[in-house]
């Protein structure tokens, strides 16, 4: 009799939150997400959509607070989660996914080993793809390169997908591109082609996507990373001539598979860890969630934290003579 | 075309979207009046209730809110000398001097009128250009906005005061803001500028920290040595019954008031041209007002017209800011760029859509504007007389609150506190120049415009070679550059030649 009741007791202990060890951690509790921008853009929106869910996937349901911590694009959110959050599970971050980038290029001001980090995962993916005007004459990338007049691609400015892909594909694949940096934003250059100053662009498929469907640019090219969709376009990778391009080029668009990373400061105990991927997992996959997510257009493609660590290997292995040379190229900054 | 103006009026008053737009003005009237709440965070905090509503209410809650933080934005600024938003600064230079002369309630008046015509013209702007506003936006590019910018950097002419040495002192003020304006990442080449290796000032310099600083310290600095009300030991009888006063001189000055409220429309209309921009160079129009050297003088003392100007841009701005952002889905101002997601939450794609199929949708947010001014600006009249009666309110206990209020504005502004830092260096250089009689008007215009200059003079360069110079929206802004750069000796030679007719 006692066993059975034991039994019960153990059973009631799976099925009631609160009951386990977990719930009884984050219950009461607040669970701070720490963004590296303002409020408004795509890493503050995906925080504040998850922030919402978040509370149903975890035992004991925290309150789940949005911190904005803008500055050095996103550099300054990530040393503090490294180093300055404590590692209790109640605080982690989201930054821009080419901080591995940064830390590959010794940029200046970084203080934090994205290997190291207690991660999550990443709540999508997205590719950059290149897209010109759709009354720009030319069709195929061959025509891309021989081009009579270069094919004016605007951009915000180095360190940004609007000007490192475009400006890879020009040094690395031959296309006959003049870059003119400098507008204030990526929307900016959107009306710059709208309005004739420029002719194409770089950027994230999904920041581009509605001027497809409205007709306005048509992709021609894309990176590694597959995107439903678009998966026939060529990539720019197969391009490029050389092999330090590809590997260039390799290293610019890997970040990508992890868009919307998360992860908390080093040295989060396993458990807590355990209960923060199952609840970012979860919450990926909850229908009030995903409809949502698809109003707002912002795609959700969960990546699980094993995966995002493999990202950021792969990126961080390269050889340093391979690291000065991408310096060259691949400037990070604001 | 009228049934959908007509329609989008009906729209907004069934009950339903109306009580949800009263609710969208009430926050609104907090956030403006607040400096640690800035419109547009507010917005993007705002975002996640309208999942359940109808595009038109949703658009009435949002804008609502939105298009009144500028008008009680104004009321701090008046009052306490600190930006209630970082697009009401100009209103401090005149509306808190008058409020130290013991004249707030007639300051407030001012403000609160000219911004609900400023709202009116810029609502009804947006309505009238909606059939042409593609070809508007499109004919500025590059080169555009690169002589608008130059315009505006040629006020500093009007901004500066009188006589060679004030002129000097004004261009030096605003070659320093444009060398403030290059702290930060420089877009072409990718190089730190003035970061000293702080990771703060990557992105460049905030908007809000340095006017915070630069007018709000020093407020509060003479305030405390003065030792008294921030009003004085003034006769107090002409405090609170200025209220009507400040709305007749509206109508006084009503066409100060137009003008002004269409050069906000215009900058408004420009995307990327931000809003700090348009309450500024309308300062500087309203100065150019000025006949004579005593009136001249009288700006920044407590001249009702420097009221005025700004008053209205800033309100008039947010109707032209509308434009890019629902004719092409490109938002002018950051504000519009939440705006934008609400779009897409509502399953709307703002685009030449906007113009045609949802027409009626596009109408209701003008009206929203028009409506929620009208609402704010009646309801504040009711207890502005009672708000003018702070000044009467001893320094000593005010200290404390500002102070409150002129950090937490900053802080807000990146959550950083580098924030501090640059409060507080702007601030004692605001009271420096104050103490050496330097304008501090020409640093805010170089500051402002010190970007959006530099870039686009980038963009011309390097996509039309020096051809664009010959292009001829250009070529027109060239001339008003001139025309702005020499008014004031302009007007000086005219009034010479009339006084010598006087003796003559």
């Amino acid at each position: 009799m006692r066993q059975l009741t034991a039994l019960l007791f153990f059973l009631a202990s799976l099925w009631i939150p609160g009951f386990s060890h977990g719930a009884a951690y984050y219950e009461g509790k607040t669970l701070t997400i720490v963004v590296g921008y303002k409020p408004g853009g795509g890493y503050d929106r995906y925080a504040r959509l998850f922030q919402k869910f978040l509370p149903r996937y975890i035992p004991g349901n925290p309150t789940v607070v949005i911190q904005n911590m803008p500055g050095a694009n996103s550099i300054i959110a990530a040393n503090h989660i490294y180093s300055v959050a404590k590692p209790d599970g109640l605080t982690i971050g989201t930054f821009n996914n080419g901080l591995v980038i940064a830390q590959l290029t010794k940029v200046e001001g970084v203080r934090f080993d994205l290997t190291k980090m207690a991660w999550i995962g990443s709540t999508a993916s997205d590719a950059a793809i290149l897209a010109v005007r759709a009354d720009v004459p030319h069709k195929t990338v061959d025509d891309l390169r021989k081009a009579k007049e270069p094919i004016v691609i605007g951009a915000t400015g180095p360190g940004s997908s609007t000007y490192d892909f475009p400006a890879l594909l020009k040094e690395f694949a031959g296309l006959n591109f003049k870059l003119v940096p400098g507008y204030s934003s990526s929307s900016d250059v959107m009306l710059a082609i709208e309005r004739k100053e420029a002719d194409g662009r770089g950027g994230s498929y999904a920041s581009i996507l509605p001027f497809i469907e409205r007709g306005l640019v048509r992709p021609m090219i894309r990176t590694r990373v597959v995107v439903p969709e678009i998966e026939k376009l060529p990539v720019d990778e197969d391009l490029a001539a050389s092999a330090k391009g590809k590997a260039i080029m390799a290293v610019r668009s890997t970040p990508e598979i992890i868009y919307r990373p998360y992860a908390a400061p080093p040295g989060t105990p396993a458990e807590t860890m355990k209960i923060l991927r199952d609840a970012f997992a979860k919450a990926s996959r909850d229908k009030d969630l995903l409809a949502e997510a698809k109003k707002t257009k912002l795609p959700i493609d969960f990546v699980a934290a094993e995966d995002a660590v493999k990202v950021v290997q792969e990126v961080l292995r390269q050889p340093p003579e391979m690291a000065q040379e991408i310096t060259k190229y691949i400037k990070f900054g604001d | 075309m009228l049934d959908a103006f007509i329609l989008g009026l009906a729209t907004i008053f069934q009950w339903q979207t109306f009580l949800i737009m009263l609710l969208g003005i009430f926050l609104g009237f907090w956030v403006g009046l607040l400096p640690g709440l800035g419109g547009s965070t507010t917005l993007a905090l705002m975002l996640p209730f309208i999942y359940k509503m109808s595009p038109v209410e949703a658009f009435a809650f949002l804008l609502g809110m939105h298009s009144v933080v500028a008008t009680t934005g104004d009321i701090t600024s008046v009052l306490f000398g600190v930006p209630g938003e970082g697009t009401t600064a100009a209103t401090i230079l005149d509306g808190h001097a008058m409020a130290k002369k013991g004249e707030a309630g007639r300051a407030l008046g001012a403000a609160l009128m000219s911004s609900l015509v400023g709202a009116l013209i810029g609502a009804f702007a947006l309505a009238l250009s909606i059939p042409v506003v593609r070809p508007l936006v499109l004919t500025f590019g590059a080169p555009e906005l690169f002589m608008l910018a130059v315009v505006g950097i040629a006020f500093i002419s009007s901004l500066s005061g009188q006589g060679g040495r004030a002129l000097l002192r004004g261009i030096l003020g605003g070659l320093l803001g444009l060398l403030i304006a290059m702290v930060g990442q420089d877009p072409q080449a990718g190089v730190q500028r003035f970061t000293f290796g702080q990771l703060y000032l990557w992105g460049g310099l905030d908007l809000v920290p340095v006017l915070v600083g630069l007018f709000a310290i020093p407020e509060i600095i003479d305030l405390a040595i003065r030792g008294t009300a921030i009003a004085g030991d003034l006769p107090k009888e002409n405090l609170s019954s200025g209220v009507w006063e400040g709305i007749k001189d509206t109508f006084r000055h009503f066409w100060l008031t137009v003008r002004c409220s269409l050069i906000g429309t215009f900058i408004g209309i420009m995307p990327g041209l931000g809003g700090g921009v348009a309450q500024w160079i309308s300062y500087g129009h309203a100065v150019q007002s000025a006949r004579g050297d005593e009136e001249r003088r009288g700006f920044g003392r407590g001249d009702v017209r420097g009221v005025l100007g700004p008053g209205a841009a800033n309100n008039s701005k947010e109707g032209g800011a509308l434009i890019p952002t629902i004719a092409f889905g490109v938002p002018g101002s950051s504000a519009m760029a939440i705006l934008l997601g609400a779009f897409f939450l509502q399953g709307i794609m703002p685009g030449p859509d906007m113009l045609d199929k949802y027409l009626v949708v596009t109408f209701s947010m003008v009206w929203t504007m028009v409506v929620a001014n009208i609402i704010t600006v009646a309801v504040s009249l009711i207890f502005l007389n009672q708000l003018a009666k702070l000044t009467l309110v001893r320094g000593s206990i005010l200290i404390p609150f500002i102070l409150f209020l002129a950090f937490i504005g900053a802080y807000t502004s990146n959550n950083h506190l580098g924030d501090l830092l640059v409060l507080l260096v702007f601030g004692l250089l605001g009271y420096a120049m104050i103490c050496c009689g330097w304008p501090r008007a020409p640093l805010v215009l170089g500051f402002v415009l010190g970007k959006i200059a530099e870039n686009n003079f980038y963009i011309s360069t390097i996509r039309y070679g020096s051809s664009w110079l010959l292009r001829p929206v250009v070529l027109i802004l060239i001339i008003l550059t001139v025309v702005v750069l020499l008014y004031p000796f302009i007007r000086f030679e005219r009034k010479g030649a009339s006084e010598g007719d006087a003796t003559a």
